[in-house]
């Protein structure tokens, strides 16, 4: 009886233009933020390199190969190349000056021997623990990060011997052995895999190791830097690339693809987020102001439900849970239709290459009830203000 | 005093600006020509105004100082207004106006509640909006809905005037059984006629 006094009369094109907002505003909200997360999220865990870390060499000219130009970096340029607002961190890639080979000291696997070149990069640009990052004279193994080609080059060798190929983690069962030495002296090291990447063409081994190799083993020559590191900050890769074109640097192309689409899709949908933001915002207003225009139109009715013995509260009760279920039913609408959406996109991500973790992320939902709960609060306020004005 | 009466002459026996004291179970006609504050004494006395100097107290208790829930819980079971303008709901039937001002109490079915409007012989607009109603069945509405709670007291603001006088006398029949069945007091205000009404003590503005 209420409700049919209360909200039976009511012009509802406002509401249907605000429902209407407010759905496709909660739509991208959620849609928007998952995708942020995700596109964030993309790359990580299956390389041990950080989402915005790349590694760079200057192109190789036919000026350089006429000794008319350096492809290695002075310190100087790496200062300038530090100063960028856009670089997080930039690191020389050091590398062995010393023969190093390595193969396999496993009974389950067969003999396999190769000369390999062996680099360095910062602990702070990997994504693995410090305490497997580390190497020490009479440690057991050496640990190091395999580029994921070596792998594929190992199973080719094993599927041509006709073995069994190994997987990620098999691999990291295997025990391997480094050869390092000069012309006066040689050693083996026990060696373990603990990661994988797709970065880098080389082996990469913790800075300890490398310069016990160097002191040891050095053939004497200067070190030179012909690779650096080079952590851009989020979204601004764009600008990374640019930084990269002006000074003749390169890096692999793979690498760089991924940075400019996580750059330009991750901008896109942080500017879809703000726009959504706008529009639960201003579509929760609208809501909130038929809320005021519905009470004010319903005036006589709610001081006469006040005068004949109506409790305020009751009547406040009435209008927030209206209102709280529009609401309601707005954001379930929105949530399957984010869900149909998804489906979409991630089909269309991975046509396009883009294997995007397709759960659900928690904080996209956490977005859906912040609007709920914020317009929850604010319909309660309005709809006390405008009863007890009625009082 | 009502502050926009302040500046109105008002007689020698007004109560206006006196101490007035209104008796548990007592009947009082409140007299009064038009303009004097019949409509703003019951305003008072149910908390719907609050603009006005001196104090009223109730039941010992400065009115003032009721909350909205106070007030609200006063208007369930112990003051019961029969509203000069009627304060009806045009979009609702008669017994959807009944219906919600019982559903507070429940002390009425559906059934006893057409027997009411069957003694002030508007048995058959029970379905009818009130709003497509005459004054005078409007007002034997609002007669039988402000009969529909328990009360202390029963204040009503000029109830017969579109009655004749044999509608107001069936009107006054079942007021008066009500408020002998509740032991309560009433103020009724009138332009000057009391249609026949027993009271026990007049009061002027």
């Amino acid at each position: 009886m209420l409700d049919k006094l209360l909200f039976k009369n009511q012009d509802k094109k406002q509401l249907i233009i605000a429902v209407i907002g407010a759905f496709m505003g909660i739509t991208f909200l959620i849609t928007s933020i998952h995708y942020i997360i995700k596109v964030n999220e993309f790359g990580k865990g299956t390389d041990v390199f950080g989402p915005n870390t790349i590694i760079v060499q200057k192109k190789v000219t036919n000026a350089n190969s006429l000794n008319l130009s350096k492809t290695d970096f002075s310190a100087q340029e790496l200062v300038k190349i530090k100063k960028e607002p856009f670089i997080v961190e930039v690191q020389p890639v050091i590398s062995n000056n010393f023969d190093v080979s390595f193969e396999t000291s496993d009974p389950l696997v067969p003999y396999f021997r190769t000369d390999v070149f062996i680099q360095t990069v910062d602990q702070r640009f990997l994504d693995v623990k410090t305490d497997q990052w580390h190497w020490s004279e009479g440690d057991e193994f050496v640990p190091m990060i395999m580029p994921r080609e070596f792998l594929v080059m190992l199973n080719t060798f094993m599927s041509a011997s006709g073995i069994p190929q190994i997987s990620d983690d098999l691999a990291k069962q295997v025990k391997f052995k480094f050869k390092i030495w000069n012309g006066t002296g040689m050693e083996r090291v026990n060696a373990r895999i603990i990661g994988f990447t797709n970065e880098v063409s080389s082996l990469l081994v913790p800075a300890s190791f490398m310069k016990f190799g160097n002191d040891k083993y050095s053939d004497g020559t200067d070190q030179k830097i012909t690779q650096i590191i080079i952590s851009g900050k989020e979204s601004e890769f764009g600008l990374v690339e640019d930084l990269l074109n002006k000074r003749g640097l390169e890096s692999k192309n793979a690498q760089m693809i991924v940075g400019r689409l996580k750059s330009v899709v991750g901008t896109l949908f942080v500017v879809v987020l703000g726009i959504s933001i706008i529009t639960v915002l201003a579509s929760g207003l609208v809501l909130l102001q038929y809320m005021q225009l519905l009470m004010s139109k319903n005036a006589y009715e709610v001081r006469t439900l006040l005068r004949i013995g109506y409790s305020p509260k009751v009547i406040i009760r009435r209008f927030f849970v209206y209102f709280v279920k529009i609401f309601g039913i707005v954001s379930v609408l929105a949530l399957v239709v984010f869900f149909i959406f998804k489906y979409f996109l991630d089909e269309m991500f991975a046509s396009g290459g883009l294997y995007i973790d397709t759960k659900l992320t928690y904080i996209s939902l956490i977005s859906l009830l912040i609007a709920y709960i914020l317009f929850s609060l604010a319909s309660f306020n309005t709809a006390k203000r405008e009863i007890f004005k009625q009082f | 005093m009502p502050v926009p009466l302040a500046s109105i002459q008002h007689g020698v026996d007004s109560i206006w600006g006196k101490y007035t004291e209104l008796k548990a179970g007592k009947h009082i006609l409140l007299n009064a020509s038009s303009g004097k504050g019949k409509s703003t004494f019951t305003m008072l006395v149910i908390g719907l105004r609050a603009d006005y100097e001196g104090l009223i107290t109730f039941n010992g208790q400065d009115i003032k100082e009721f909350s909205p829930f106070d007030w609200t819980k006063i208007r369930q079971d112990k003051i019961s207004v029969i509203y000069q303008d009627l304060q009806l709901f045009p979009s609702l039937s008669v017994a959807e106006n009944l219906i919600l001002k019982n559903d507070l109490t429940n002390l009425y079915s559906e059934k006893e509640m057409l027997q009411m409007l069957e003694k002030l012989e508007i048995e058959d607009k029970w379905n009818q909006k009130c709003g497509l109603l005459s004054m005078g069945q409007q007002q034997r509405v609002a007669i039988v809905r402000g009969l529909l709670q328990p009360f202390e007291w029963l204040i009503m603001d000029e109830p017969f005037s579109h009655l004749d006088i044999d509608n107001a006398k069936r009107c006054i029949e079942m007021i008066d059984s009500r408020c002998k069945e509740l032991n309560a007091g009433f103020v009724l205000t009138t332009l000057g006629d009391n249609h026949g009404y027993q009271y026990d003590q007049e009061l002027k503005l």
